[in-house]
Protein backbone atom coordinates (compact mmCIF):
# COMPACT_ATOMS: atom_id res chain seq x y z
CA UNK A 1 0.00 0.00 0.00
CA UNK A 2 1.17 3.51 -0.76
CA UNK A 3 0.33 7.12 0.05
CA UNK A 4 -0.83 9.38 -2.73
CA UNK A 5 0.14 13.07 -2.63
CA UNK A 6 -1.39 15.65 -4.98
CA UNK A 7 0.59 18.90 -4.66
CA UNK A 8 -1.45 21.99 -5.63
CA UNK A 9 0.43 24.66 -3.71
CA UNK A 10 1.86 26.70 -6.56
CA UNK A 11 0.96 30.36 -6.43
CA UNK A 12 0.50 32.73 -9.33
CA UNK A 13 -0.54 36.35 -9.66
CA UNK A 14 -3.58 35.20 -11.71
CA UNK A 15 -4.87 33.29 -8.68
CA UNK A 16 -5.67 36.47 -6.75
CA UNK A 17 -9.02 36.60 -8.51
CA UNK A 18 -9.06 33.46 -10.58
CA UNK A 19 -9.62 29.93 -9.29
CA UNK A 20 -6.49 27.85 -10.03
CA UNK A 21 -7.11 25.46 -12.90
CA UNK A 22 -6.84 22.23 -10.83
CA UNK A 23 -9.80 23.40 -8.68
CA UNK A 24 -12.11 24.04 -11.62
CA UNK A 25 -14.74 21.53 -12.68
CA UNK A 26 -15.18 19.42 -15.76
CA UNK A 27 -18.53 18.96 -17.52
CA UNK A 28 -19.53 16.22 -15.07
CA UNK A 29 -18.91 18.38 -12.02
CA UNK A 30 -15.62 16.77 -11.04
CA UNK A 31 -12.78 18.97 -9.89
CA UNK A 32 -9.79 18.54 -12.21
CA UNK A 33 -7.42 17.80 -9.31
CA UNK A 34 -9.72 14.98 -8.20
CA UNK A 35 -10.21 13.76 -11.74
CA UNK A 36 -6.39 13.68 -11.97
CA UNK A 37 -6.27 10.67 -9.62
CA UNK A 38 -9.30 8.74 -10.80
CA UNK A 39 -7.28 6.67 -13.27
CA UNK A 40 -5.03 5.28 -10.54
CA UNK A 41 -5.51 1.83 -8.97
CA UNK A 42 -7.20 2.94 -5.71
CA UNK A 43 -6.91 -0.50 -4.11
CA UNK A 44 -3.13 0.12 -3.79
CA UNK A 45 -3.55 3.48 -2.04
CA UNK A 46 -4.07 3.79 1.70
CA UNK A 47 -4.28 7.58 2.07
CA UNK A 48 -4.61 10.51 -0.31
CA UNK A 49 -3.39 14.01 0.55
CA UNK A 50 -4.39 17.02 -1.52
CA UNK A 51 -1.90 19.74 -0.54
CA UNK A 52 -3.24 23.26 -0.96
CA UNK A 53 -2.36 26.79 0.14
CA UNK A 54 -4.13 28.51 3.04
CA UNK A 55 -4.47 31.60 0.89
CA UNK A 56 -6.37 29.64 -1.77
CA UNK A 57 -8.39 27.85 0.91
CA UNK A 58 -9.55 31.13 2.42
CA UNK A 59 -10.24 32.75 -0.92
CA UNK A 60 -12.06 29.88 -2.59
CA UNK A 61 -13.22 27.69 0.37
CA UNK A 62 -11.52 24.74 -1.20
CA UNK A 63 -11.55 22.19 1.63
CA UNK A 64 -15.37 22.21 1.74
CA UNK A 65 -15.52 21.76 -2.01
CA UNK A 66 -12.91 19.05 -1.87
CA UNK A 67 -14.81 17.27 0.91
CA UNK A 68 -17.87 17.18 -1.37
CA UNK A 69 -15.74 15.83 -4.18
CA UNK A 70 -14.37 13.10 -1.90
CA UNK A 71 -17.97 12.07 -1.08
CA UNK A 72 -18.98 12.18 -4.74
CA UNK A 73 -16.10 9.89 -5.70
CA UNK A 74 -16.27 7.75 -2.57
CA UNK A 75 -12.71 8.69 -1.57
CA UNK A 76 -12.97 7.83 2.13
CA UNK A 77 -9.22 7.97 2.67
CA UNK A 78 -8.72 11.45 1.16
CA UNK A 79 -7.50 14.40 3.23
CA UNK A 80 -6.67 18.04 2.67
CA UNK A 81 -3.33 19.36 3.91
CA UNK A 82 -3.16 23.14 4.10
CA UNK A 83 0.19 24.94 3.86
CA UNK A 84 0.44 28.39 5.42
CA UNK A 85 2.89 29.65 2.79
CA UNK A 86 3.46 28.88 -0.85
CA UNK A 87 6.44 26.66 -1.59
CA UNK A 88 9.32 27.25 -3.98
CA UNK A 89 8.90 23.93 -5.76
CA UNK A 90 6.66 20.93 -6.15
CA UNK A 91 9.35 18.91 -4.36
CA UNK A 92 9.06 21.21 -1.34
CA UNK A 93 5.27 20.80 -1.33
CA UNK A 94 5.68 17.02 -1.30
CA UNK A 95 8.31 17.15 1.47
CA UNK A 96 6.03 19.41 3.55
CA UNK A 97 3.11 17.00 3.09
CA UNK A 98 5.26 14.04 4.12
CA UNK A 99 6.49 15.78 7.26
CA UNK A 100 3.21 17.37 8.31
CA UNK A 101 1.36 14.08 8.02
CA UNK A 102 4.12 11.77 9.27
CA UNK A 103 3.96 9.78 6.04
CA UNK A 104 6.21 6.72 5.87
CA UNK A 105 6.96 4.16 3.18
CA UNK A 106 5.96 4.38 -0.47
CA UNK A 107 4.73 7.70 -1.83
CA UNK A 108 3.11 8.30 -5.20
CA UNK A 109 3.09 11.93 -6.35
CA UNK A 110 0.48 12.84 -8.93
CA UNK A 111 0.41 16.15 -10.82
CA UNK A 112 -2.98 17.85 -10.57
CA UNK A 113 -3.04 19.24 -14.10
CA UNK A 114 -3.17 16.01 -16.06
CA UNK A 115 -4.87 12.63 -16.14
CA UNK A 116 -3.74 9.13 -16.97
CA UNK A 117 -4.89 5.65 -16.20
CA UNK A 118 -2.80 2.69 -15.17
CA UNK A 119 -3.71 -0.77 -13.89
CA UNK A 120 -0.85 -1.21 -11.52
CA UNK A 121 1.76 0.81 -9.66
CA UNK A 122 4.56 -1.41 -8.38
CA UNK A 123 5.95 -0.58 -4.91
CA UNK A 124 9.25 0.74 -6.25
CA UNK A 125 10.81 3.98 -7.48
CA UNK A 126 9.19 4.84 -10.78
CA UNK A 127 8.22 7.54 -13.26
CA UNK A 128 5.02 7.52 -15.31
CA UNK A 129 5.95 7.84 -18.96
CA UNK A 130 4.00 8.39 -22.15
CA UNK A 131 5.20 8.44 -25.75
CA UNK A 132 5.18 11.82 -27.50
CA UNK A 133 3.81 10.28 -30.68
CA UNK A 134 0.60 9.37 -28.83
CA UNK A 135 -0.24 13.04 -28.36
CA UNK A 136 -2.12 15.02 -30.98
CA UNK A 137 -0.76 18.30 -29.59
CA UNK A 138 2.54 18.66 -27.78
CA UNK A 139 3.89 21.50 -25.67
CA UNK A 140 7.49 20.27 -25.51
CA UNK A 141 8.81 23.15 -23.41
CA UNK A 142 6.83 22.26 -20.33
CA UNK A 143 7.73 18.63 -19.96
CA UNK A 144 10.59 16.56 -18.70
CA UNK A 145 11.82 13.66 -20.77
CA UNK A 146 12.70 10.17 -19.64
CA UNK A 147 15.27 7.87 -21.24
CA UNK A 148 14.82 4.14 -20.66
CA UNK A 149 17.09 1.29 -21.69
CA UNK A 150 16.14 -1.92 -23.51
CA UNK A 151 15.23 -3.68 -20.27
CA UNK A 152 13.03 -0.80 -19.23
CA UNK A 153 15.14 0.84 -16.58
CA UNK A 154 15.15 4.62 -16.34
CA UNK A 155 18.62 5.91 -17.27
CA UNK A 156 17.97 9.62 -17.46
CA UNK A 157 15.37 12.29 -16.79
CA UNK A 158 15.84 15.78 -18.17
CA UNK A 159 13.87 18.94 -17.76
CA UNK A 160 12.60 20.59 -20.96
CA UNK A 161 14.98 18.88 -23.38
CA UNK A 162 13.67 16.36 -25.85
CA UNK A 163 16.13 13.48 -25.44
CA UNK A 164 13.63 10.67 -25.70
CA UNK A 165 10.24 10.02 -27.18
CA UNK A 166 8.98 9.32 -23.66
CA UNK A 167 8.02 12.25 -21.52
CA UNK A 168 7.28 12.30 -17.83
CA UNK A 169 3.49 12.08 -17.53
CA UNK A 170 3.17 13.62 -14.08
CA UNK A 171 3.29 10.56 -11.81
CA UNK A 172 6.27 9.72 -9.62
CA UNK A 173 6.70 6.84 -7.19
CA UNK A 174 9.25 6.98 -4.37
CA UNK A 175 9.67 3.80 -2.36
CA UNK A 176 10.79 5.60 0.79
CA UNK A 177 9.25 8.89 1.96
CA UNK A 178 12.18 9.55 4.31
CA UNK A 179 14.67 9.09 1.50
CA UNK A 180 12.73 11.53 -0.67
CA UNK A 181 12.94 14.10 2.14
CA UNK A 182 16.68 13.47 2.54
CA UNK A 183 17.24 14.22 -1.15
CA UNK A 184 14.99 17.25 -0.95
CA UNK A 185 16.98 18.58 2.02
CA UNK A 186 20.21 18.08 0.09
CA UNK A 187 18.94 19.97 -2.96
CA UNK A 188 16.48 22.46 -1.48
CA UNK A 189 18.76 25.47 -1.94
CA UNK A 190 18.81 25.02 -5.71
CA UNK A 191 16.31 26.92 -7.79
CA UNK A 192 14.28 26.18 -9.82
CA UNK A 193 14.17 22.68 -8.35
CA UNK A 194 12.03 20.11 -10.15
CA UNK A 195 11.10 16.59 -9.14
CA UNK A 196 13.14 15.49 -12.15
CA UNK A 197 16.25 16.92 -10.45
CA UNK A 198 15.54 14.88 -7.32
CA UNK A 199 15.07 11.73 -9.40
CA UNK A 200 18.26 12.45 -11.39
CA UNK A 201 20.26 12.90 -8.17
CA UNK A 202 18.86 9.56 -6.96
CA UNK A 203 19.78 7.89 -10.27
CA UNK A 204 23.35 9.18 -9.91
CA UNK A 205 23.42 7.50 -6.49
CA UNK A 206 22.40 4.19 -8.09
CA UNK A 207 18.77 4.23 -7.01
CA UNK A 208 16.78 2.17 -9.51
CA UNK A 209 13.75 3.71 -11.22
CA UNK A 210 11.38 1.84 -13.51
CA UNK A 211 9.03 3.47 -16.00
CA UNK A 212 5.33 3.25 -15.15
CA UNK A 213 3.36 2.63 -18.32
CA UNK A 214 0.17 4.60 -18.57
CA UNK A 215 -2.77 5.08 -20.94
CA UNK A 216 -5.29 7.77 -21.81
CA UNK A 217 -3.02 10.69 -21.00
CA UNK A 218 -4.67 14.12 -20.95
CA UNK A 219 -2.72 17.33 -20.39
CA UNK A 220 -5.11 20.01 -19.15
CA UNK A 221 -2.46 22.68 -18.90
CA UNK A 222 -2.06 22.57 -22.70
CA UNK A 223 -5.85 22.51 -23.20
CA UNK A 224 -6.26 25.60 -21.03
CA UNK A 225 -3.57 27.51 -22.95
CA UNK A 226 -5.08 26.55 -26.30
CA UNK A 227 -8.51 27.76 -25.18
CA UNK B 1 31.35 30.17 -35.49
CA UNK B 2 31.81 31.54 -31.99
CA UNK B 3 33.17 29.09 -29.42
CA UNK B 4 30.92 28.64 -26.41
CA UNK B 5 33.74 28.30 -23.90
CA UNK B 6 36.12 31.22 -23.70
CA UNK B 7 39.80 30.45 -23.30
CA UNK B 8 42.44 32.61 -21.69
CA UNK B 9 45.64 31.53 -23.41
CA UNK B 10 45.38 34.19 -26.10
CA UNK B 11 46.16 31.67 -28.85
CA UNK B 12 44.35 31.74 -32.19
CA UNK B 13 42.25 28.65 -32.89
CA UNK B 14 41.36 27.96 -36.51
CA UNK B 15 39.53 24.99 -38.01
CA UNK B 16 41.16 24.05 -41.30
CA UNK B 17 39.80 21.80 -44.07
CA UNK B 18 42.53 19.41 -45.13
CA UNK B 19 41.24 17.24 -48.03
CA UNK B 20 38.23 15.60 -46.40
CA UNK B 21 39.54 16.04 -42.89
CA UNK B 22 39.18 18.82 -40.40
CA UNK B 23 42.19 19.94 -38.41
CA UNK B 24 42.74 22.42 -35.62
CA UNK B 25 45.52 24.94 -35.93
CA UNK B 26 46.41 26.51 -32.61
CA UNK B 27 48.90 29.32 -32.97
CA UNK B 28 50.57 32.19 -31.18
CA UNK B 29 52.28 35.27 -32.57
CA UNK B 30 53.59 36.31 -29.16
CA UNK B 31 57.33 35.54 -29.05
CA UNK B 32 57.12 35.15 -25.25
CA UNK B 33 54.44 32.50 -25.59
CA UNK B 34 56.21 30.48 -28.32
CA UNK B 35 58.30 28.29 -25.97
CA UNK B 36 55.23 27.69 -23.79
CA UNK B 37 53.12 26.57 -26.74
CA UNK B 38 55.89 24.26 -27.92
CA UNK B 39 56.10 22.77 -24.41
CA UNK B 40 52.35 22.24 -24.45
CA UNK B 41 52.62 20.43 -27.78
CA UNK B 42 55.41 18.23 -26.44
CA UNK B 43 53.39 17.45 -23.33
CA UNK B 44 50.38 16.52 -25.48
CA UNK B 45 52.55 14.32 -27.74
CA UNK B 46 54.02 12.54 -24.69
CA UNK B 47 50.58 12.04 -23.15
CA UNK B 48 49.20 10.63 -26.40
CA UNK B 49 51.73 7.78 -26.24
CA UNK B 50 49.94 6.28 -23.21
CA UNK B 51 46.67 4.30 -23.22
CA UNK B 52 43.94 5.71 -20.98
CA UNK B 53 40.84 3.66 -21.88
CA UNK B 54 38.12 6.24 -22.51
CA UNK B 55 40.40 9.24 -22.20
CA UNK B 56 42.02 10.23 -25.47
CA UNK B 57 44.43 12.87 -26.66
CA UNK B 58 44.01 14.59 -30.05
CA UNK B 59 46.77 13.56 -32.44
CA UNK B 60 49.33 16.24 -33.31
CA UNK B 61 50.35 16.15 -36.98
CA UNK B 62 52.93 18.88 -36.88
CA UNK B 63 54.40 21.68 -34.77
CA UNK B 64 55.69 24.62 -36.83
CA UNK B 65 57.59 27.41 -35.20
CA UNK B 66 60.01 30.30 -35.59
CA UNK B 67 61.28 32.59 -32.82
CA UNK B 68 58.18 34.73 -33.24
CA UNK B 69 55.36 32.33 -34.14
CA UNK B 70 54.29 28.78 -33.38
CA UNK B 71 51.44 26.64 -34.70
CA UNK B 72 50.27 23.25 -33.51
CA UNK B 73 48.38 21.32 -36.18
CA UNK B 74 46.20 18.65 -34.66
CA UNK B 75 43.25 16.35 -35.12
CA UNK B 76 39.79 17.97 -34.99
CA UNK B 77 37.44 16.26 -32.53
CA UNK B 78 33.71 16.27 -33.12
CA UNK B 79 32.48 16.88 -29.63
CA UNK B 80 30.27 18.61 -27.11
CA UNK B 81 31.40 20.91 -24.35
CA UNK B 82 30.95 19.80 -20.75
CA UNK B 83 27.73 21.72 -20.16
CA UNK B 84 25.95 20.30 -23.19
CA UNK B 85 27.27 16.88 -22.25
CA UNK B 86 26.12 17.07 -18.62
CA UNK B 87 22.75 18.46 -19.65
CA UNK B 88 22.12 15.28 -21.63
CA UNK B 89 24.14 12.62 -19.82
CA UNK B 90 22.36 9.75 -18.12
CA UNK B 91 23.61 8.44 -14.81
CA UNK B 92 25.70 5.70 -16.40
CA UNK B 93 27.58 8.21 -18.58
CA UNK B 94 28.49 10.19 -15.48
CA UNK B 95 29.66 6.95 -13.89
CA UNK B 96 31.94 6.25 -16.89
CA UNK B 97 33.34 9.76 -16.74
CA UNK B 98 34.14 9.42 -13.03
CA UNK B 99 35.84 6.08 -13.74
CA UNK B 100 37.83 7.60 -16.62
CA UNK B 101 39.06 10.53 -14.53
CA UNK B 102 40.15 8.23 -11.69
CA UNK B 103 41.88 5.90 -14.18
CA UNK B 104 43.69 8.76 -15.94
CA UNK B 105 44.98 10.28 -12.71
CA UNK B 106 45.98 6.88 -11.33
CA UNK B 107 48.03 6.29 -14.49
CA UNK B 108 49.67 9.68 -14.03
CA UNK B 109 50.44 8.76 -10.42
CA UNK B 110 51.97 5.46 -11.54
CA UNK B 111 54.07 7.29 -14.15
CA UNK B 112 55.35 9.70 -11.48
CA UNK B 113 57.69 9.14 -8.57
CA UNK B 114 57.23 10.20 -4.98
CA UNK B 115 59.44 13.21 -4.44
CA UNK B 116 59.93 15.96 -1.91
CA UNK B 117 58.82 19.33 -3.16
CA UNK B 118 60.71 21.88 -1.05
CA UNK B 119 58.64 24.34 0.95
CA UNK B 120 60.16 27.25 -0.99
CA UNK B 121 58.25 26.19 -4.14
CA UNK B 122 55.02 27.12 -2.41
CA UNK B 123 56.31 30.14 -0.49
CA UNK B 124 58.05 31.59 -3.58
CA UNK B 125 54.87 31.13 -5.57
CA UNK B 126 52.92 32.83 -2.79
CA UNK B 127 55.35 35.76 -2.85
CA UNK B 128 54.86 35.97 -6.61
CA UNK B 129 51.07 35.99 -6.16
CA UNK B 130 51.31 38.72 -3.52
CA UNK B 131 53.48 40.79 -5.87
CA UNK B 132 51.04 40.39 -8.77
CA UNK B 133 48.04 41.21 -6.59
CA UNK B 134 49.76 44.38 -5.35
CA UNK B 135 50.37 45.44 -8.96
CA UNK B 136 46.89 44.54 -10.22
CA UNK B 137 44.93 47.81 -10.40
CA UNK B 138 41.68 45.94 -9.73
CA UNK B 139 43.05 44.44 -6.50
CA UNK B 140 45.76 46.70 -5.09
CA UNK B 141 43.24 48.82 -3.13
CA UNK B 142 40.91 45.97 -2.30
CA UNK B 143 41.32 45.52 1.46
CA UNK B 144 39.56 42.17 1.49
CA UNK B 145 41.75 40.77 -1.28
CA UNK B 146 44.91 41.98 0.45
CA UNK B 147 43.76 40.53 3.77
CA UNK B 148 43.09 37.16 2.10
CA UNK B 149 46.56 37.22 0.53
CA UNK B 150 48.13 37.88 3.95
CA UNK B 151 46.15 35.03 5.54
CA UNK B 152 47.12 32.76 2.65
CA UNK B 153 50.79 33.56 3.19
CA UNK B 154 50.49 32.19 6.72
CA UNK B 155 48.96 28.99 5.36
CA UNK B 156 51.66 28.54 2.72
CA UNK B 157 54.41 29.20 5.29
CA UNK B 158 53.03 26.45 7.50
CA UNK B 159 52.84 23.71 4.82
CA UNK B 160 56.56 22.86 4.77
CA UNK B 161 58.14 20.36 2.37
CA UNK B 162 55.57 18.33 0.48
CA UNK B 163 56.02 14.65 -0.32
CA UNK B 164 53.90 13.80 -3.36
CA UNK B 165 54.03 12.16 -6.80
CA UNK B 166 55.92 14.31 -9.30
CA UNK B 167 56.55 13.57 -12.94
CA UNK B 168 53.51 13.97 -15.11
CA UNK B 169 50.29 15.93 -15.27
CA UNK B 170 48.00 17.59 -17.78
CA UNK B 171 48.51 20.96 -16.13
CA UNK B 172 45.07 22.47 -16.70
CA UNK B 173 42.59 19.63 -16.34
CA UNK B 174 39.40 21.66 -16.11
CA UNK B 175 36.15 20.64 -17.78
CA UNK B 176 36.63 23.36 -20.38
CA UNK B 177 39.72 21.45 -21.55
CA UNK B 178 37.82 18.20 -22.03
CA UNK B 179 35.93 17.53 -25.26
CA UNK B 180 33.08 15.06 -24.87
CA UNK B 181 32.49 12.63 -27.71
CA UNK B 182 30.09 9.92 -26.50
CA UNK B 183 31.95 8.03 -23.81
CA UNK B 184 35.31 9.23 -25.13
CA UNK B 185 36.82 12.22 -23.42
CA UNK B 186 39.50 14.14 -25.33
CA UNK B 187 41.97 16.22 -23.34
CA UNK B 188 43.19 19.44 -24.90
CA UNK B 189 45.23 22.48 -23.86
CA UNK B 190 48.00 20.77 -21.93
CA UNK B 191 49.90 23.30 -19.87
CA UNK B 192 53.14 23.51 -17.93
CA UNK B 193 52.50 23.45 -14.20
CA UNK B 194 54.51 24.96 -11.33
CA UNK B 195 54.62 21.46 -9.80
CA UNK B 196 54.36 18.67 -12.38
CA UNK B 197 52.20 16.55 -10.12
CA UNK B 198 49.00 14.55 -10.71
CA UNK B 199 47.76 16.24 -7.53
CA UNK B 200 47.62 19.49 -9.51
CA UNK B 201 45.31 17.74 -11.99
CA UNK B 202 42.99 16.72 -9.14
CA UNK B 203 43.10 20.32 -7.94
CA UNK B 204 42.15 21.55 -11.43
CA UNK B 205 39.31 19.09 -11.98
CA UNK B 206 37.93 19.94 -8.53
CA UNK B 207 38.19 23.62 -9.43
CA UNK B 208 35.18 22.78 -11.59
CA UNK B 209 33.46 20.01 -9.65
CA UNK B 210 33.68 21.70 -6.24
CA UNK B 211 33.65 25.35 -7.30
CA UNK B 212 31.91 25.30 -10.73
CA UNK B 213 34.60 27.61 -12.12
CA UNK B 214 34.17 26.86 -15.85
CA UNK B 215 30.44 27.52 -15.71
CA UNK B 216 31.27 31.19 -15.01
CA UNK B 217 32.72 31.39 -18.54
CA UNK B 218 29.66 29.89 -20.23
CA UNK B 219 27.46 32.33 -22.11
CA UNK B 220 24.37 30.31 -23.02
CA UNK B 221 21.50 29.48 -20.67
CA UNK B 222 21.70 26.03 -19.09
CA UNK B 223 20.13 23.97 -16.31
CA UNK B 224 22.26 25.17 -13.40
CA UNK B 225 20.58 22.84 -10.92
CA UNK B 226 21.31 19.74 -12.98
CA UNK B 227 24.90 20.85 -13.56
CA UNK B 228 25.36 21.43 -9.83
CA UNK B 229 23.95 17.97 -9.05
CA UNK B 230 26.31 16.33 -11.57
CA UNK B 231 29.31 18.33 -10.37
CA UNK B 232 28.60 17.50 -6.75
CA UNK B 233 28.38 13.81 -7.62
CA UNK B 234 31.69 13.80 -9.52
CA UNK B 235 33.39 15.87 -6.83
CA UNK B 236 32.32 13.57 -4.01
CA UNK B 237 33.42 10.48 -5.95
CA UNK B 238 36.86 11.93 -6.76
CA UNK B 239 37.42 13.27 -3.26
CA UNK B 240 36.40 10.01 -1.57
CA UNK B 241 38.51 7.92 -3.94
CA UNK B 242 41.77 9.85 -3.54
CA UNK B 243 41.19 10.59 0.17
CA UNK B 244 40.95 6.88 0.85
CA UNK B 245 44.11 6.09 -1.15
CA UNK B 246 46.70 8.79 -0.63
CA UNK B 247 47.97 10.65 2.39
CA UNK B 248 49.57 13.33 0.18
CA UNK B 249 46.12 14.07 -1.23
CA UNK B 250 44.57 14.45 2.23
CA UNK B 251 47.45 16.62 3.37
CA UNK B 252 48.13 18.92 0.43
CA UNK B 253 44.92 19.16 -1.57
CA UNK B 254 43.48 22.13 0.32
CA UNK B 255 46.62 24.34 0.39
CA UNK B 256 47.19 23.63 -3.31
CA UNK B 257 43.57 24.39 -4.15
CA UNK B 258 43.95 27.65 -2.25
CA UNK B 259 47.08 28.42 -4.27
CA UNK B 260 45.20 27.55 -7.46
CA UNK B 261 42.50 30.14 -6.76
CA UNK B 262 45.04 32.73 -5.61
CA UNK B 263 46.78 32.29 -8.97
CA UNK B 264 43.49 32.99 -10.72
CA UNK B 265 42.79 35.96 -8.45
CA UNK B 266 46.15 37.59 -9.23
CA UNK B 267 44.98 38.23 -12.82
CA UNK B 268 41.38 39.09 -11.87
CA UNK B 269 39.90 42.10 -13.63
CA UNK B 270 36.12 41.52 -13.73
CA UNK B 271 34.28 42.56 -10.59
CA UNK B 272 31.92 39.57 -10.72
CA UNK B 273 34.84 37.15 -10.97
CA UNK B 274 36.89 38.89 -8.27
CA UNK B 275 33.93 38.81 -5.87
CA UNK B 276 33.45 35.10 -6.56
CA UNK B 277 37.16 34.35 -6.10
CA UNK B 278 37.31 36.21 -2.79
CA UNK B 279 34.32 34.21 -1.52
CA UNK B 280 35.95 30.94 -2.58
CA UNK B 281 39.31 31.84 -1.05
CA UNK B 282 37.68 32.95 2.20
CA UNK B 283 35.81 29.63 2.34
CA UNK B 284 39.00 27.68 1.69
CA UNK B 285 40.88 29.55 4.43
CA UNK B 286 38.04 28.81 6.78
CA UNK B 287 38.26 25.08 5.99
CA UNK B 288 42.07 25.02 6.28
CA UNK B 289 41.97 26.81 9.63
CA UNK B 290 39.07 24.70 10.88
CA UNK B 291 38.48 21.47 8.91
CA UNK B 292 35.09 21.10 10.62
CA UNK B 293 33.87 23.88 8.30
CA UNK B 294 34.34 21.61 5.25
Amino acid sequence: MMTLIVPIAADHSDYVKKLPQPFRFDDEGTMFCVKAITGLPMEEIKDIYFVILRDHEERFMLSEQLAMQFRKHNLKNAHVTILDHHTSSQAETVACAIRMNGIKGIVFVKDADCYFSTDEILPQNGVAIYALENLPIVDPQHKSYVAVDDMFYVTNIIEKRVVSHFFSAGGYCFEDADEFCDYFDRLKDYSPLYLSHIIYAMLLDKRIFRPIEIDNYQDWSVAVKLV
Amino acid sequence: MKLDIQGHSGCDIVIVHNDNELRIHKSTHDPNYVPRLINQANKQIEASKREYQNIRIPFIFEVEHTDRDATIKMEYIYSKNFIEYFENAGFEQIKYLIGAIKYFIDLEINASTIQTVPSCVLTDKMADVARKVSKNKHLQDDEKALELVELSKQVMNSVGDMVMPVGTCHGDLTFSNILFNGNNYYLIDFLDSFIESPLLDIVKIRQDTAYLWSTLMYGKPFDKVRLSIVSEKIDKAIDEYFSAKYEWYRKYYMPLQLMNFLRILQYGHEEKVITYLKQVIEGQLSIINNPKNA
